[in-house]
């Protein structure tokens, strides 16, 4: 039985489609069986990131309503051959599925996968009810900045409600030349807030635009930052004990993130 | 029956204005025992106590006194329904708005860096005063 795991934020914006190609990837990449469940019918995004636009026939919604069953609606990723995407519609919209339903898909997928990452859209209203309503592990993510992290927390609660307590929290977009200087939000001070467990930081790297553009998993580049920190992320998601990324030089920020991560 | 308030150590609160202990005793109160997140609320016709923080976003309505025994960030409101007795109190007290009675306070605008200590929040002479909270012989 695979886990099933929603990425989520709130706000529009903050990477969640990004961090769910990246996650997929990662897990994929270590040798586990994943499929990826793009929920954002009607603005589906999932697809051109991982590069698999052009090979979608049947989607979310045909599965759903009983049109195809989901081997057929699932894409094989061209990188990968344990990854796998399962598309949304584009020409429908949220109401197209009800919460039984995703739960009843996600029910009938995971007995076949290690990982299923379910992409869940902004907002709070039946979308992303469809989309938490089969997961059993949830991902929150933000970015340093006050509206995102105030989404974040109406989210948690939210997510508490439907019983996917203590979900974990990725902060994504992290810039620590703008946090020494005081003018962005510290880990500290989102994890404050939030007081939730942190999964991994993201930082604001320029390769995540470029990968992301031409339909490539910034978590292939070994070279880029950002990719050491989704691998990193993946390899807690499977349970490692993995330390926060020195991605500072000086040590009193570092030290400062050490102690972040021994209160757990 | 009514609790024998004459012997044993109980701590004097301040706020209901200065009354007896025995005036804290005759309402109703609720323990929440979690933190308050935005888009959460909790309204209730007596005192509330919550164990936990109260985010940005999150409101606490009560018709007494409320009690946040961590970080009250939110929207606060002791005293719903016009009673000018009831006073807020806080371990940390960095409200994104507090009202009391018909009272209606803020933050002053710019950057708070008062001391973050337990205060207490109530009406003296008709206006909101916030001061560090101390039990005892204080009021």
């Amino acid at each position: 039985m695979g886990e099933v795991i929603v990425i989520t934020s709130g706000k529009g914006g903050v990477g969640k489609t990004t961090t769910s190609a990246n996650l997929g990837a990662g897990l994929a990449s270590l040798g586990d069986k994943v499929c990826l469940i793009d929920a954002d019918i009607g603005l589906r995004n999932l697809d051109v990131v991982m590069g698999l636009e052009n090979r979608i026939v049947y989607d979310l919604v045909d599965v759903t309503s009983g049109n195809c069953s989901f081997r057929k609606a699932m894409i094989k990723d061209k990188r990968f051959e344990n990854l796998f995407l399962m598309p949304a519609a584009q020409t429908k919209d949220k109401t197209a599925v009800s919460p039984e339903q995703m739960r009843a898909l996600t029910e009938e997928i995971k007995s076949e996968f290690d990982y299923v990452i379910i992409d869940c859209p902004a907002g709070i209203e039946q979308g992303f009810r469809n989309a938490i309503s089969g997961a059993n592990q949830a991902i929150v993510v933000t970015t340093p900045e006050v509206s995102a992290v105030r989404d974040a927390d109406r989210i948690i609660g939210l997510l508490e409600k439907e019983d996917l307590r203590e979900p974990k929290l990725v902060i994504n977009r992290m810039r620590y030349q703008m946090v020494k200087h005081g003018d962005m939000m510290s880990i500290d001070d989102i994890i404050d807030i939030l007081a939730v467990d942190l999964l991994g930081v993201v930082p604001d790297d320029e390769q995540v635009v470029i990968s992301t553009n031409r339909g490539e998993m910034v978590v292939m580049n070994d070279s880029s930052r950002s990719g050491q920190a989704y691998r990193n992320i993946v390899r807690r998601i499977k349970g490692e004990d993995i330390p926060m990324m020195n991605l500072e030089e000086e040590g009193g920020f570092f030290r400062k993130l050490r102690q972040i991560i021994g209160l757990k | 029956m009514a609790p024998d308030l004459t012997s044993g150590n109980l701590v004097q609160f301040p706020g209901k204005g200065g009354g007896e202990p025995e005036e804290m005793m005759d309402e109703n109160t609720v323990l929440v025992q979690r933190t308050l997140r935005s888009g959460q609320s909790i309204y209730f016709d007596g005192n509330v106590v919550i164990v936990g923080d109260v985010n940005p976003g999150g409101e606490v309505v009560a018709t007494g006194n409320v009690v946040v025994m961590g970080y009250l960030r939110g929207v606060v409101h002791a005293g719903a329904g016009g009673n000018e007795k009831a006073a807020v109190y806080a371990f940390r007290m960095r409200p994104t708005q507090l009202r009391i009675a018909n009272h209606i306070t803020r933050a002053p605008d710019g950057d708070d860096n008062g001391p973050i200590v337990p205060e207490i929040a109530r009406i003296k002479d008709g206006t909101v005063v916030i001061e560090t909270f101390s039990s005892g012989s204080e009021r």
